[in-house]
């Protein structure tokens, strides 16, 4: 069977249907950690339950999203996706890699951050914030100075001997409209469900990089942007509060192991909150602010060798 | 008001989930998007309660660890255990 090769969240994926936002695969030939699989359309599907869209059990995720498609992942291992006769693949793509990865990070015991990651000297710099609060607009100013890029809007945190890694993903970005204005209407960007979409390209890094800092971004009226560091109890609810797609921690049988990563992460990395005028003119002065608070706190170390 | 007695059988809600950091055990009830921190003697209840102990088998346990009476600490547990039975974080038999 044919499939298309992809390299995200630190795995091999072989997917029947062509999602060009994931990175590709170098080499199709060693076995894949996650298929994905692409079912007849079909004319009716189902309501899971009365009142929720998804469905949560220990190895089974399912996610009906109407007029679109349902989709069950299994076990961290395998997707299937059926969807409705007549949708916009488009649309059934956007659920497949939003929600449908997330809820395989969950499976796997990844702990998925809903925020963007940058790299820098001081290793993997994670912003996470409500809806709307400007993470990938500052992500895209991060790229246009030249950083690469991790992820844009999910990250996934995985901890290893070697201690917590960021898992890069998605190699585009989504911008709402008015981001995108801003950015000077990048001209390979085109516009997908709801957002302006274009290519990292270089500005990507495919390779997972040591968790520095997760930052909680939020606005407030003074001039000069603030950055304050969190201590105690605080720090496991804020990382908690910032699950992507946080619904789908309970009944999963990873949930007490994420529980205690959250523990893990506030206790080996810094989390603070950094808070600025919402202001679209001054976006270049945070990444500024930004610079030379990660030089005060942060001891740079060297990048390992590319092999 | 709440009022235990020595031979009430006391275990912890085994559905919280939990998380240690620096000195404190950050508890999260997943239900209700609560977060409970526990430190010190509260932290130690919780531990000691992992498998079922009567109230006064609990008294027992902390007057070997902390300076204080079996007056005084059944006294303090009463207002302790009550308050964490009314956040779900305790069953009674």
């Amino acid at each position: 069977m044919s499939f298309h090769g992809y390299w995200a969240y630190g795995l091999r994926i072989h997917a029947e249907l062509e999602c060009p936002e994931l990175p590709a695969l170098q080499d199709e030939s060693a076995e894949p950690d996650v298929t994905i699989h692409l079912l007849p359309a079909a004319d009716h599907i189902p309501e899971l339950t009365v009142s929720r869209r998804f469905h949560v059990q220990p190895g089974l995720f399912q996610l009906r999203v109407p007029e679109t498609a349902l989709y069950c992942v299994e076990d961290g291992k395998r997707i299937f996706i059926t969807p409705f006769s007549g949708a916009s693949m488009d649309k059934v793509r956007l659920f497949l890699l939003g929600s449908t990865l997330g809820a395989l990070l969950y499976q796997r015991g990844l702990f998925p951050l809903h925020g963007s990651a940058v790299e820098t000297p001081w290793g993997a710099m994670v912003f996470v914030g409500a809806q709307g609060v400007g993470k990938s607009t500052l992500a895209a100013e991060f790229h246009r100075k030249g950083y690469r890029l991790l992820s844009d809007d999910v990250c996934a945190v995985e901890s290893t001997p070697d201690g917590l890694q960021v898992l890069p993903a998605l190699s585009h970005i989504r911008l709402c409209p008015d981001a995108y204005d801003r950015l000077g209407t990048p001209q390979n960007a085109r516009f997908d469900v709801d957002k302006f979409l274009f290519p990292m390209g270089d500005g990507y890094c495919p390779d997972p990089l040591p968790l520095c800092a997760i930052h909680i971004l939020g606005n407030h009226e003074g001039e000069v942007p603030e950055y304050h560091n969190l201590r105690g109890m605080d720090r496991v609810v804020y990382l908690l509060g910032n699950l992507y797609r946080r619904r789908y921690l309970q009944g999963q049988d990873t949930q007490g192991a994420l529980m205690r990563m959250a523990g893990e992460i506030a206790e080996k990395c810094t989390i603070a909150t950094v808070s600025r005028r919402r202001d679209p003119e001054s976006i270049h002065k945070l990444v500024e602010f930004l610079e030379l608070e990660w030089a005060e706190r942060f001891v740079a170390t060297p990048l390992k060798e590319m092999v | 008001m709440r009022s235990f007695r020595s031979e009430d059988k006391l275990s912890r809600n085994q559905e919280m989930l939990s998380t240690d950091l620096d000195q404190e055990t950050v508890l999260m009830n997943i239900e209700a998007g609560a977060y409970y921190g526990l430190e010190g003697p509260a932290q130690s209840i919780w531990e000691k309660l992992e498998s079922p102990l009567t109230f006064s088998g609990l008294v027992d346990e902390l007057v070997k660890e902390y300076q204080v009476t079996p007056e005084a600490c059944a006294a303090d547990l009463q207002g302790f255990l009550a308050r964490m039975e009314e956040e779900g974080l305790l069953h009674v038999e």
